[in-house]
């Protein structure tokens, strides 16, 4: 990763921490184990960590436990080489120690990549609902642990989508029992999993359930709408809209989220779950539109408007418990958040 | 049970046997039992303040054995049922609960600190089987949430429990507080829903009745509040104060203040008062065992007991933890920590 | 013999361990074998191969089954000693195969069948039987202090032990099994300390930071006699110097004093966190125990290897 692009992630670190790091003063001195650590959220999550220590002395200790720690270390050196983190490579299926004075575990080990869902769900399963037995019985034995927090999904509660309603997280339908829905069904098995380990071995814990987020570290070779519109600009193509546009969700900044989720483990009770995201709701034809205009070019935006769904696709959280039971607001406004992930891209592409 | 209905269960000779040291004695329990009965209050619960099997060098000894307590309750309870309080950890089902059982208590209520219902498994499960009506009550109820109570509610339900009574046993709730959990309950049980109050912020009686218009149909309530610390829902005035929002308790509410006036006057040393340590203690929602060790530990560090008990309840101290109490005074008064 | 011969022989005559039941109690053991001078496991046996003490057991280069039971009847030479940290009830079905076998066993469950045993009480007595009992996490800690009021009051009238320990310590089988863990307990209380009345009483503590296990003995003596704390205090510091040897975390917090009367002594317990957190140090005390058991059982094995080598030298 080159220096610019670091400048930029350690300023935008920076910027979402500026009045709100006492939320995070509970993290002072203490050991937190990111498992997936390596993914999106999950580095996010270690570059606010990095600054909270840098700039602020915070003392934070951080293993980091990913079956990917390889490639992970080769890119990104900038957090690959401190002191104050340690990789394991990890399966988490195969984990069966967790360290027994950490006082933080925060779960982010999990693949959202669409098409690994339809083409493996059986793994998809393993991974998820496995992972989470191993987790629970290596937490068991942990003499320190304050809070086990677990990113889950927003898809986890099935939504009634004709309804133009934001998704609460007492939200209660589950996902059909069908292979398409593999991901949101296991998660929402691995969410009953992490309360039976709150009820049955006492194990504190906070469920996170991330919606759509964009930002720096998040891999643009996945089929997700608004990231294909980046990878398209980047190329210097038209951006490409499946569909007439109208399928409608939100957006969260990735570095905004990492700092919801880390105050929502410190300041959260256990058994809390949190709906992660943005509540400005906004249709995929205004976010191509946005993303077009990210870039100096401007490039095209077109319209694949052969597949025209009847229905309207919506899937937006309500973010009211967030905001009222821990002050939080979204940071990041999504022009800002657009404009700073191109740029990211753009400073690691140069740098290959 | 009809809605405007409520069941009363009336623990003064259990939890009262707190607030004298546990030194009821066989006379006083026939007494009150008689006078409760004329009353026609239905449940009439008895024991060690901590329940049957409780008496011991720890908690203090019972004054009246188990066996000699119930008997004479047995004898002299005509129309009431018998309750008992019964704690796993204290009591176990062969050396307790089966002969309680065979004197012929109707009520068992098997009890555990909010978060440890599953220690009342097997107690529940023999108690139903026995036939006994058998309650689960979770104690201390303010320390966890109201997802984790009833989380922990519904293990009792599963195991057989036929009622669930929480208790605000530092006597830290104000009435919202009684409201959202009955809420959380009612819709999330199956069972009925009791709620057991202690007075220390003066809150008894309106926690009592914010809990029933929440949908709460079992209470409990004491001769003059006689109980632990600065005691319970005086169950006179509940009684009273039910009868005029027009919920019927069937308690002849005469005879009843004729129970809890010769209750004054044969039970307790003092009637039950809030005292100012109650009031910190409630306020700060502190388990009010901790009153003496406080007090005494703060005089030796030159501390306010009073920012002691605060901090304690800031660090959501519970009773077995009074080692802690130590190390609050030493940083309090600026000591360095050893 | 020199001191390389008499390694030498040690490690011929390590006693092998089989330990039955792969939960935390049994790789806690194991952690526990591993590190002896006396002994090494031999084998690892439980229900499924997929759980976090066989990866530890498997990290660790021990062989493993999933074969419960039937692997030590298949399999009788593999092993001189079983730790069964199993159930209550599959002990008793345990017991006659491996009495049957030959093969020693040291129970941890509540089961009860096998002669009760306290290594810093009753080690020796224990030596002859080729089943015994570890009593229960709180009997470990209380019975040496209720031994020592026992052996220096004639007369002692009763005996109440409080244990506290971390909620978090207490699994579902211990929750189940409270009213056994109070009986038993009660028990060992009576037979070490010859009070006539006993009373055990166990409380679960939820506080963050997890408590540390402790337990306060109380003890009455009978009427008209009177506490001899003079006559106590070094048979005490002596019972718990033992204790130390096989818990190092084991240490008197408070007493013996007498207050109103009657005797209290209050011990706290730290565990290894050899496997187990170091707050769980009920269940640290009685693997200790068993442990300290195996390793006497291995001394004398030794003893009597060396005395018939040299009877034919």
């Amino acid at each position: 990763m080159s220096h610019s692009a670091s400048c930029l992630v350690r300023a935008e670190s920076l910027r979402i921490l500026a009045g709100n790091r006492s939320q995070l003063e509970p993290l002072k001195g203490t050991e937190v184990v990111v498992l997936g650590g390596t993914g999106f959220l999950g580095t996010w999550i270690l570059e606010l960590l990095m600054a909270l220590n840098d700039e602020f002395g915070f003392g934070i200790r951080s293993l980091v436990v990913s079956r990917s720690t390889d490639q992970f270390v080769s890119r990104f050196p900038h957090i690959a080489k401190r002191d104050d983190i340690r990789f394991e490579k990890c399966d988490v299926r195969q984990l069966w120690q967790l360290p027994m004075d950490a006082d933080w575990v925060i779960h982010a080990a999990a693949t959202p990549d669409t098409r690994v869902h339809a083409s493996k769900p059986l793994e998809v399963a393993s991974v998820v609902a496995e992972g989470a037995m191993s987790i629970v019985r290596a937490a068991e034995r942990m003499s320190r642990l304050r809070m086990l927090m677990f990113l889950s999904s927003g898809l986890v509660a099935a939504h009634d989508k004709e309804s133009d309603k934001n998704i609460d997280e007492m939200a209660s339908m589950a996902p059909p029992p069908e292979s398409s829905f593999m991901y949101a069904g296991a998660k929402r098995f691995a969410e009953t999993v992490f309360s039976a380990a709150r009820s049955q071995c006492r194990i504190p814990t906070v469920v996170v359930r991330p919606f759509s987020l964009l930002g720096p570290y998040q891999p643009l070779d996945r089929p997700f709408a608004h990231t294909s519109f980046i990878a398209d600009g980047l190329k210097g193509d038209a951006i490409r809209v499946q569909g007439d546009g109208s399928t409608i969700r939100s957006y969260m900044y990735g570095a905004d989220a990492a700092f919801w989720m880390l105050r929502m483990m410190v300041g959260g009770k256990s058994g809390d779950v949190f709906n992660v995201g943005s509540d400005e709701a906004i249709d995929l034809r205004t976010m191509a539109l946005k993303v077009a205009a990210g870039f100096q070019s401007r490039p095209e935006v077109l319209f694949n408007t052969g597949i025209r769904s009847v229905r309207t696709d919506r899937l937006v959280p309500s973010i009211a418990k967030a905001q009222d039971r821990l002050k939080l607001s979204p940071m990041t406004p999504l022009d800002m958040a657009i404009s700073k992930t191109i740029e990211w891209n753009r400073l690691m592409k140069a740098s290959v | 049970m009809k809605q405007n209905s409520i069941l009363i269960s009336d623990p003064s000779l259990r939890d009262g046997n707190h607030a004298i040291g546990h030194q009821l004695s066989k006379e006083q329990i026939a007494a009150y039992c008689r006078a409760a009965d004329a009353a026609k209050v239905p449940i009439v619960e008895v024991g060690h303040g901590n329940g049957v099997g409780a008496s011991s060098l720890q908690l203090g000894e019972a004054k009246t054995s188990d066996f000699v307590a119930l008997t004479t309750a047995r004898e002299n309870l005509k129309t009431s049922k018998l309750g008992i309080h019964l704690i796993p950890g204290f009591a176990t089902v062969e050396k307790d609960l089966r002969p309680a059982l065979e004197i012929g208590v109707d009520v068992v209520r098997v009890a555990a600190h909010c978060t440890e219902a599953d220690l009342c498994e097997r107690h529940i499960d023999f108690a139903r089987s026995k036939g006994a009506n058998v309650w689960g009550v979770l104690m201390m109820s303010h320390m966890v949430t109201s997802i984790d109570l009833l989380e922990q509610a519904r293990k009792m339900e599963s195991y057989g429990a036929q009622g669930f009574v929480f208790m605000d046993s530092a006597g830290h709730y104000l009435p919202d507080d009684v409201s959202e959990r009955v809420k959380v309950l009612t819709e999330g049980l199956t069972i009925p829903i009791g709620f057991h109050a202690h007075n220390n912020l003066g809150m008894a009686i309106a926690n009592s009745i914010a809990a029933v218009k929440e949908g709460a149909t079992l209470l409990d309530g004491c001769a003059r509040g006689f109980g632990a610390g600065a005691g319970n829902a005086q169950i006179e005035v509940l009684v009273a104060v039910l009868e005029r929002l027009g919920y019927s308790t069937g308690i002849d509410l005469y005879k009843l203040l004729d129970a809890s006036d010769l209750a004054e006057r044969e039970l307790m040393k003092e009637i039950p008062t809030i005292k100012s340590t109650s009031i910190v203690s409630g306020l700060a929602g502190v388990f009010s065992g901790f009153m003496k060790p406080v007090d005494r530990i703060s005089k030796q560090f030159g501390v306010d007991p009073r920012d002691v008990f605060f901090e304690l309840g800031r660090r959501k101290i519970i009773a077995g933890q009074e080692d802690i109490i130590l190390e609050v005074a030493k940083e309090l008064s600026g000591q360095p920590r050893v | 013999m020199g001191v390389f011969g008499l390694w030498g022989t040690m490690k011929q005559v390590k006693l092998k361990i089989g330990i039955l039941g792969s939960g935390n109690i049994g790789t806690d053991l194991l952690v526990k074998v591993q590190r002896s001078p006396l002994l090494e496991c031999t084998v690892f046996v439980g229900r499924s191969l997929t759980s976090s003490g066989m990866a530890k057991a498997q990290a660790l280069g021990v062989r493993v089954s999933s074969d419960s039971i039937s692997f030590f009847e298949k399999n009788a030479d593999t092993v001189d000693l079983v730790f069964d940290a199993t159930s209550a009830k599959d002990h008793k079905l345990h017991a006659p195969i491996f009495k049957r076998l030959g093969i020693r066993a040291v129970d941890l469950t509540p089961a009860k069948l096998g002669l009760m045993c306290v290594p810093s009480v009753n080690l020796s007595e224990c030596l002859n039987e080729t089943n015994v009992n570890m009593v229960t996490c709180g009997g470990q800690a209380s019975i040496p202090i209720a031994h020592a009021i026992g052996k220096t009051h004639k007369d002692v009238d009763y005996i109440e032990v409080v244990s506290s320990i971390a909620s978090r310590s207490a699994g579902p089988a211990t929750r189940q099994n409270l009213d056994e863990y109070i009986a038993t307990t009660e028990e060992g209380l009576r037979y070490f300390s010859g009070a006539k009345r006993t009373k055990a009483i166990l409380n679960l503590n939820p506080a963050q930071p997890c408590i540390d296990m402790q337990a306060t003995v109380f003890a009455k003596v009978a009427d008209g006699t009177v506490p001899d704390i003079d006559k106590l205090k070094p048979i005490l510091t002596e019972i718990v110097s033992r204790v130390r040897q096989y818990v190092p975390g084991y240490e008197v917090i408070l007493g013996p004093i007498v207050e109103n009367g009657r005797i209290v002594v209050m011990v706290r317990v730290k565990g290894l966190g050899d496997y187990l957190p170091a707050y769980a140090g009920n269940l640290d005390i009685i693997n200790c125990a068993a442990v300290a058991m195996a390793e006497e059982y291995a001394k004398q094995r030794l003893e009597l290897k060396t005395y018939s080598l040299e009877g034919r030298s």
